[in-house]
């Protein structure tokens, strides 16, 4: 909420193009139930400029090669920056990626990204779709290129970062700037736990209760993943996508994933890096009855030769009850991350 | 900690120009060869031979050199600047760009040197520290995408005898991961350090030039014979650890220009 406020505040004031205002204090804050951020804020300070080049960057397709794909495309703030339409997200020339969009938010927090973990450092994420020939089928360059071509862009950059032209270290700090301030913290859980007004219903409370003694053994903390890697027993083998181990190069690695946030969970189906199931509770029915061993396999999932996590369908209910309680209205509802075009 | 700030502090303090004796510029040139032969890009036929008999030609060869250091005789170094947005102490040697293939070294405080050493790679520090400028600038197409990290070594070219790739012959050679519990991260940054058998004596105001030659050769050759027919097209730390083993050994003293 405190976020929220700042970016409205700097928001009035960054309109005016005459008379360059007193810039208002533009930080990242971090909510009090989070642990502390891992982004190495002390080579990229913000700047409510910096930021919103990064929004406009996210939200435009200059990034791809033919002009049709943009970040946003993808990833829509509505669906907590996740895919709304896809199971595999589609890039240019309708070409279908190979794993569902993850949504977006707390990046400031997280030490890899990507369902395998390939990216460790914020700044160097947008890479990655901008290169996959699968999504933006484009390059660095020739996107720089694209960028000190046109003039807003190179006016923007100018003002920004005091140089000259576009390079990839200032693209690239300017979408980090952008990314780092989508803190999703305001959901009815955060408001329970913060003593902030909101009391869970009994179901609600059940769940959480649940949660904690069968689920927050990975997604732990008040950022629901633990950032860990892990098998949770989709397959008994792995030879479409070998998560983690592609990375590491590991067969002690093979069918890991991230562990992904439950933060907005209710907004960003389908879930699992393959989009395999359409509900909560397909992958509650998944986690008691449904995983498969391979040698990976998550040991919490494969307790005294019981596979899964046993729950009732009471259990079920109730933990989707309490799920539902960590969507953030006002994240979603935040204008200052919408489309500026 | 404090044996860190030393290393970093002594050769900034060596930079001050009331040095009694001065200082003067180091020239590191990097001599791309093949065997006795130039290295020439993008050739009609195949003028090269792998150890296996394997005909190649190139179209691409860049490495990244860094942490460049030079011995006094008396057992203490000159440690060429590096800066915390890695523009300074790092340098991509592209075959293709000629000015490249010159590294200057600054303010080297003048006496006797015997031993240049360099890393081949770009360590850990400039991925985890975000993203970066000069040399290292992520658009310089030598940055892995999907596995975040420098591309150290990149050699592309072509060979009549893979056939699964058109031809290609394709080693992006990188890793800079390390972890204990992590046995299959694979760290392919390696430190050469090569003696000046000449010896190098650098005065106030000269600018003698080390050089250097590196025989892409070695790359193919000792101890591990590289074979173009299969797995021509490598793109992992792990995929190349063979070619790395190798290639340390291909950049070697040649001579000194005063």
């Amino acid at each position: 909420m405190v976020i929220c406020t700042t970016i409205l505040a700097a928001g009035i004031t960054g309109c005016t193009d005459e008379e360059k205002p007193v810039e208002p204090a533009f930080s990242f804050r971090k909510p009090v139930n989070f642990p502390e951020p891992v982004y190495t804020f002390e080579n990229n300070p913000l700047t409510k400029d910096g930021f919103e080049l990064g929004r406009r960057l996210f939200y435009d397709p200059i990034l791809s090669s033919d002009g049709t794909i943009s970040c946003s495309s993808c990833h829509q703030p509505v669906r907590a920056f996740s895919d709304p339409a896809h199971v595999f997200s589609i890039g240019v020339e309708n070409r279908m990626g190979n794993r569902n969009a993850p949504p977006i938010f707390n990046l400031a927090f997280q030490k890899f990204f990507f369902w395998d973990g390939g990216v460790n450092h914020l700044d160097f994420v947008p890479i990655n779709p901008i290169e996959n020939e699968l999504e933006m089928n484009s390059s660095l360059s020739s996107v720089l290129e694209r960028l000190n071509q046109d003039d807003y862009y190179s006016g923007q950059f100018r003002k920004v970062f005091g140089k000259d032209t576009v390079d990839s270290r200032q693209m690239l700090h300017a979408m980090s700037q952008f990314l780092l301030m989508l803190v999703s913290d305001n959901s009815s859980y955060d408001k329970y736990i913060r003593n902030e007004g909101y009391l869970l219903s009994a179901s609600e409370a059940r769940g959480l209760n649940l949660f904690g003694q069968k689920c927050a053994h990975c997604h732990a903390t008040d950022l629901f993943s633990d950032g860990s890697f892990r098998n949770n027993g989709l397959d008994p083998a792995f030879s479409n996508d070998p998560g983690r181990s592609r990375i590491t190069e590991s067969g002690a690695d093979l069918g890991k994933f991230k562990v992904p946030s439950l933060r907005n969970i209710a907004l960003t189906e389908p879930y699992m890096h393959d989009g395999r199931f359409a509900s909560l509770q397909e992958v509650l029915d998944h986690y008691s009855d449904g995983v498969q061993y391979s040698p990976t396999l998550d040991p919490f999932l494969n307790q005294e030769g019981t596979l899964g996590i046993p729950l009732s369908e009471q259990e079920k209910q109730d933990i989707i009850a309490f799920l539902l309680t960590l969507t953030d209205e006002s994240f979603i509802g935040n204008s200052q991350f919408y489309d500026p075009f | 900690m404090a044996a860190l700030l030393l290393s970093i502090v002594l050769p900034s303090c060596d930079n001050e120009e009331n040095q009694p004796s001065g200082s003067g510029t180091v020239t590191v040139k990097f001599d791309n060869r093949v065997g006795d032969t130039n290295l020439n890009l993008d050739t009609e036929d195949y003028p090269y031979s792998n150890d296996l008999g394997q005909e190649f030609k190139v179209s691409m060869l860049r490495y990244y050199i860094s942490n460049v250091k030079l011995k006094r005789t008396d057992g203490t170094y000159y440690e060429d600047e590096v800066s915390d947005d890695g523009s300074k102490g790092y340098y991509l040697v592209d075959e293709a760009n000629p000015e490249s293939t010159e590294l200057n070294l600054k303010n080297v405080p003048a006496g006797d040197y015997d031993e240049l050493s360099f890393v081949i790679g770009v360590d850990a520090s400039r991925v985890t520290e975000g993203v970066q400028t000069g040399a290292l600038y992520p658009a310089n197409d030598m940055f892995w995408s999907w596995n975040a990290g420098y591309i150290f070594v990149r050699f592309e070219g072509f060979s009549p005898v893979p056939t699964e790739t058109n031809n290609g012959v394709i080693y992006h050679i990188g890793g800079y991961k390390s972890d204990p519990s992590n046995p299959g991260l694979v760290d392919n940054i390696r430190e050469r350090k090569i003696a000046i058998t000449e010896g190098l004596s650098v005065k106030k105001d000269a600018n003698p030039m080390i050089h250097l030659k590196m025989d892409l050769l070695e790359f193919f050759k000792d101890p591990n014979a590289i074979d173009f027919s299969s797995n021509a097209s490598r793109h992992s730390p792990a995929a190349c650890t063979d070619i790395v083993e190798n290639y340390v050994k291909a950049f070697t003293f040649d001579h000194i220009h005063e």
